[in-house]
């Protein structure tokens, strides 16, 4: 049983959903596609059924979404609230059935990444969280973290400044660079404090793509013990012992740091 | 962000709210002409019109895409963006803008979808307070006679149809519409609407709206008159 924020969407039973769900989180340009690719592919070899999804993918707004910032039109909360429909789709019509299915949902980004986006906009932290108390809780939440001095290089040397990557609808008046810098560096500001809350497993991304992958890996593993095959009638059995065994379900809670989630972090 | 009542500023909103076939729209665009020829600068905004998003909206519409949640967010959207972009700035500049449907449309069907009644109403949060809020209040028998007088056939969405509760468009939109008229009863009191009977004459309501606009456009210092 998969748990969510507090708010249920009617027709959307948690009951049979026995995929696992796990979150790569992280600012722009920090290497979470890379580590997707490499996942995936590992998990496929482990004979685990992947779905791979990221942000403004859904079949609904997904292209609204791309015309509408070709525009640079969208108010602030236009905007999250054009992304959080987004996100109900693709929760509702992707996520929620491959998890059904048994499939290990790898998805690039979720809510955690919208809320850093509306904050750093100014909206209110209340509000910005109220808009994704349907999403489900992940299994785990993996936070590839950089500084802002070492985000730099990678935009210069790949693929240079993008406009709503250096929140250039926030910092008009300046240069792509001052603008780049001080809006990762808010977001940074903003994804420290929602590791805190929400018990990110922080990965330092400073360092080599082969040793994120590994530690990446790890902790997927420990989210996958009990899971043997990715079949529906296997998993009920695998969720029961799960839950009983106290040291290892990273079971994400809105409030208090679990000493389990602590332990885990150590961990990391 | 301000939320809904903080808002402090000199332009004047009036908005109507209903179920389909109650007759609001038809008083909304006689208040409309009547303000014109008054002289004020008036501007009118649209339920679902907002030109960033109404083409997905349309789309997850035609296609049937489109869940409670979704259906309720992209509707969010599009009053977001009409909000940023029309409303607010329009009411700073001392507009009397006018709206065809407004948050209580969005509170009353995403809950009769069965969406959560508190969710539904900090996701709006956003919303300026209208100065009044006109309720028109019809009963069921009456608004689906006036529709099926001037069209042929429910819409699907209209109609509820993508809730499952009957595969008969007509029994469909009874019990979806009867569901809307027992959540916009219960916001007359929360939201302070201003009830008007939609049965009456079109001359006698249209004279009841224009009295109690009338007094609230007295009171303001710095509207703007059509140029």
């Amino acid at each position: 049983m998969k748990e969510n924020y507090g708010v249920s969407l009617p027709g959307l039973g948690r009951d049979d959903l026995v995929g696992k769900l796990i979150v790569i989180e992280g600012t722009d340009g920090v290497g979470r596609s890379t580590q997707i690719t490499l996942l995936k592919e590992w998990l496929e070899q482990q004979g685990h059924a992947v779905l791979d999804t990221g942000l403004s993918r859904s079949g609904l707004v997904g292209k609204g979404i791309k015309r509408a910032k070709e525009g640079h039109t969208l108010g602030r909360i236009t905007l999250s609230l054009f992304y959080a429909t987004d996100f109900a789709d693709r929760l509702e019509n992707e996520i929620v059935p491959a998890l059904r299915a048994g499939f290990v949902v790898l998805t690039d980004r979720y809510i955690y990444s919208l809320m850093a986006r509306a904050m750093v906009r100014g909206l209110e932290p209340a509000w910005v969280r109220n808009i994704h108390r349907y999403a489900l809780k992940p299994d785990a939440v993996f936070y590839l973290r950089i500084d802002v001095d070492e985000l730099i290089p990678r935009a210069v040397f790949t693929r240079g400044f993008d406009y709503w990557e250096s929140g250039m609808d926030l910092y008009s008046a300046e240069d792509m660079f001052d603008s780049f810098r001080k809006y990762q560096s808010a977001l940074l500001e903003q994804f420290d404090q929602l590791a805190e809350e929400f018990h990110f497993e922080v990965i330092d991304a400073r360092d080599e793509p082969r040793v994120i992958f590994e530690r990446l890996r790890q902790g997927i593993e420990r989210v996958l013990i009990g899971t043997t095959q990715p079949k529906p009638a296997a998993a009920p059995a695998a969720e029961k012992e799960r839950s009983a065994d106290a040291g290892e379900p990273a079971v994400i809670v809105m409030d208090e740091p679990t000493p389990v989630a602590e332990e885990r972090r150590e961990k990391a | 962000m301000k939320r809904y009542g903080e808002h402090r500023i000199p332009g004047r909103l009036f908005i109507v709210e209903g179920i389909d076939g109650s007759g609001k729209s038809t008083q909304l665009t006689l208040l409309h002409q009547w303000l014109k020829a008054e002289g004020y600068g008036v501007v009118f905004s649209e339920w679902n019109s907002s030109p960033v998003v109404k083409d997905t909206t349309k789309r997850g519409k035609k296609k049937q895409l489109l869940t409670p949640a979704t259906f309720s967010l992209i509707h969010a959207t599009d009053f977001a963006d009409r909000t940023e972009r029309n409303i607010i700035p329009l009411l700073k500049a001392g507009a009397v803008v006018l709206c065809d449907r407004y948050i209580y449309t969005a509170f009353a069907r995403d809950v009769s979808r069965g969406m959560d009644r508190e969710w539904i109403r900090e996701l709006y949060a956003f919303a300026m307070k209208p100065t009044i809020a006109f309720y028109y209040r019809v009963p069921l028998e009456t608004a689906m006679k006036r529709i099926s007088d001037a069209r042929a056939g429910f819409k699907f969405y209209e109609a509820g149809m993508d809730l499952g509760l009957s595969a008969d468009p007509d029994e469909s939109f009874r019990l979806f519409q009867g569901r809307i008229l027992e959540e916009y009863e219960k916001m007359v009191p929360e939201f302070g609407l201003t009830v008007i009977d939609a049965t009456l004459p079109i001359e006698t309501q249209q004279q009841q709206m224009r009295q109690m606009v009338l007094s609230k456009l007295t009171q303001a210092r710095q509207l703007r008159v059509a140029p």
